[in-house]
């Protein structure tokens, strides 16, 4: 083939990929995530030092201590959320360390709800509500909640979720603030969140708790100037949740993993479809430079 | 046919959309697909279990959402007025769904509920907690009743300058909630999170138990990075400069840093939209369709 031959087949290819219809990518993409879906494709985790350190700050806690998992998100953000929050609830259930439940955004109740409907209920019958759990459920206030919890609890909750006075629910027996807690762990897809919870409940009471988060990947880049030192371990988006779902399977596993595993579900076509996005971006800036005229102004 | 000049037409009723027909085509392969799973669990008499377990509604609510969902992407293939209906519907519901929501969350238990307690127990929340100090909540109550009519005075054609008054209340109370949480959080402790070690050291403890003290690399890495970034992108945000020589730069380091990091940030969200897409598949595939 002559080098002429050549150009004009590169000028070609080129064109066919500068008039290339939209709608082509779109389906492309479509296509890199279904179909991982239906081979069911995972991958393995190697789980990051902020999902070792989330772990970590849970499996410091005593046995038996109560800890405070707030569902600061709704379903709009449950696809990357709820992973973690399942696994996080399997967790601490297998470390028997009783849990409050709360919600700084309305529809958090109902994800809360979820995970004790399906992860608490089925994988630990033996925790009983109002000893070994309790659903305080969403309070209107955004951090002026957290501002109240930190003074005085049963003034911002005098009633869980059910309507039953927390005087009578004997896990919150003589809980007066959120010093009572020794670790607090929000599951947070923006504000209020884990933000809030590191503002008005870290800053409150510093050395009376660790705080650890799971966050959205849009969100995390407002989280990570804390980590370390405010907030313990943070679990990034989708990647951080199918990490955590790691270790916590290697120490706990849990009957189904089908409900303790979905983050480690939606890795499959996160790989494929990142790839083709590279691949894409790679494509793109051949078809750009490629396409200059040459000498020309650039 | 032939027109008046004797050339021969075709009919002239418009020839059905590509796009419509896809459309169909679509619909078409989904109720086969549910009508064969169906006709398949019937054979087997394995209709029970699940299948039996799926009340009416919750089949009708799994099929409105799958066609919900569809009818959201099919804005991808070009504009159409199935994308405009089931956009409009999630607008509506959910803008009616968080009215109703702020209502019963908000208003009824901490407005209401304080301003005539037996009333609302007696016919909207029976669980409501009886208050220790029924006047004083009456009287406190009073403060946001009237704030919240002050605010709703905007929408009436004389006097709106009244609800600058709950607005400047709204903006005081929360700068002071956050001043100090700021200053606490957001600045003091981050400044002293900026004060790394350069040269990191690790320590362990050997089985005579002396202490062990070792160089760590990827510690001092670390703390060099989060240094010389700090200081390099606050460099770019110091405009009473000019930025030439070493402090040109500087800022310009500065750029690379806040260009690595907007990347990242772009690449955290590009994660989250597709896992968002990933869901919407796996309800599809799983709860719609029964085929993964």
């Amino acid at each position: 083939m002559t080098n002429e031959a050549q150009t004009t087949k590169a000028r070609g290819f080129i064109g066919v990929l500068t008039r290339l219809d939209r709608r082509w990518i779109f389906l492309a993409m479509g296509l890199s995530i279904a179909v991982p879906i239906l081979l069911k494709l995972r991958f393995p985790e190697y789980p990051g030092p902020m999902a070792k350190a989330t772990f970590n700050a849970i499996e410091a806690v005593p046995e038996g201590s109560t800890i405070l998992i707030s569902f600061d998100y709704d379903p709009a953000s449950a696809a990357e959320l709820q992973p973690m929050a399942s696994a996080l609830v399997h967790h601490c259930a297998s470390r028997r360390l009783k849990m409050v439940f709360t919600a700084l955004w309305p529809l958090g109740k109902q994800q809360a709800d979820r995970t004790i409907e399906t992860v608490l209920k089925p994988f630990h019958p033996e925790y009983k509500e109002g000893v070994d759990y309790v659903q305080l459920g969403f309070q209107a206030g955004n951090e002026g909640v957290i501002k109240l919890l930190a003074t005085n609890l049963p003034k911002q909750y005098p009633n869980d979720a059910s309507g039953e006075a927390i005087e009578n629910l004997p896990l919150l027996e003589g809980v007066e603030d959120l010093g009572a807690f020794k670790l607090i762990a929000s599951v947070s897809a923006g504000y209020p969140g884990a933000k809030e919870w590191v503002l008005y409940g870290n800053g409150a009471m510093p050395d009376a708790f660790s705080v650890v988060a799971g966050s959205t990947g849009v969100q995390v880049g407002q989280l990570l100037p804390y980590y370390p030192q405010q907030l313990e371990g943070i679990l990034v988006a989708v990647k951080g949740a199918a990490e955590y779902e790691t270790l916590v399977e290697e120490k706990y596993p849990a009957p189904d993993s089908t409900v303790i595993g979905q983050g480690r579900v939606r890795m499959g076509p996160q790989l494929v479809a990142h790839l083709l996005m590279i691949g894409l971006i790679i494509l793109g800036n051949v078809a750009m430079i490629a396409g200059r005229p040459r000498g020309g102004a650039r | 046919m032939n027109d008046q000049a004797g050339n021969e037409t075709t009919d002239r009723r418009p020839a059905p959309r590509r796009h419509t027909l896809l459309w169909i085509s679509l619909a078409a392969l989904g109720v086969s697909i549910c009508v064969l799973r169906v006709a398949a669990a019937a054979q087997t008499g394995d209709a029970s279990a699940a299948e039996a377990a799926r009340s009416l509604w919750q089949t009708v609510g799994i099929w409105v959402a799958a066609l919900m969902t569809l009818g959201i992407f099919s804005f991808l293939f070009k504009d159409n007025p199935l994308y405009k209906v089931c956009e409009s519907i999630l607008i509506g519901v959910s803008a009616a769904y968080w009215m109703v929501y702020a209502f019963w969350s908000t208003l009824v238990p901490q407005l209401f509920a304080k301003l005539s307690p037996t009333l609302v127990r007696e016919h909207v929340m029976p669980s409501l907690a009886i208050s220790a100090t029924p006047t004083q909540d009456f009287l406190l109550s009073l403060v946001p009743l009237v704030l919240g009519g002050m605010l709703l005075w905007r929408l009436a054609p004389k006097g709106q300058w009244i609800s600058v008054w709950p607005i400047a209340m709204i903006i005081g109370v929360t700068a002071g909630l956050r001043i100090t949480s700021a200053l606490e959080s957001d600045f003091l402790a981050q400044i002293a999170a900026t004060m790394k070690p350069l040269v990191a050291f690790t320590s362990s403890v050997d089985a005579a138990g002396v202490e062990i003290r070792s160089f760590d690399f990827w510690g001092s890495v670390s703390g060099v990075v989060g240094v010389v970034g700090v200081l390099s992108v606050l460099t770019y945000f110091l405009f009473s400069v000019e930025h030439k020589g070493a402090v040109g730069k500087t800022a310009r380091l500065g750029i690379w840093f806040l260009m690595i990091t907007f990347g990242g940030a772009f690449g955290l969200t590009v994660m989250g939209r597709i896992t968002l897409l990933a869901q919407r598949f796996e309800f599809l595939f799983r709860e719609w369709l029964g085929i993964a």
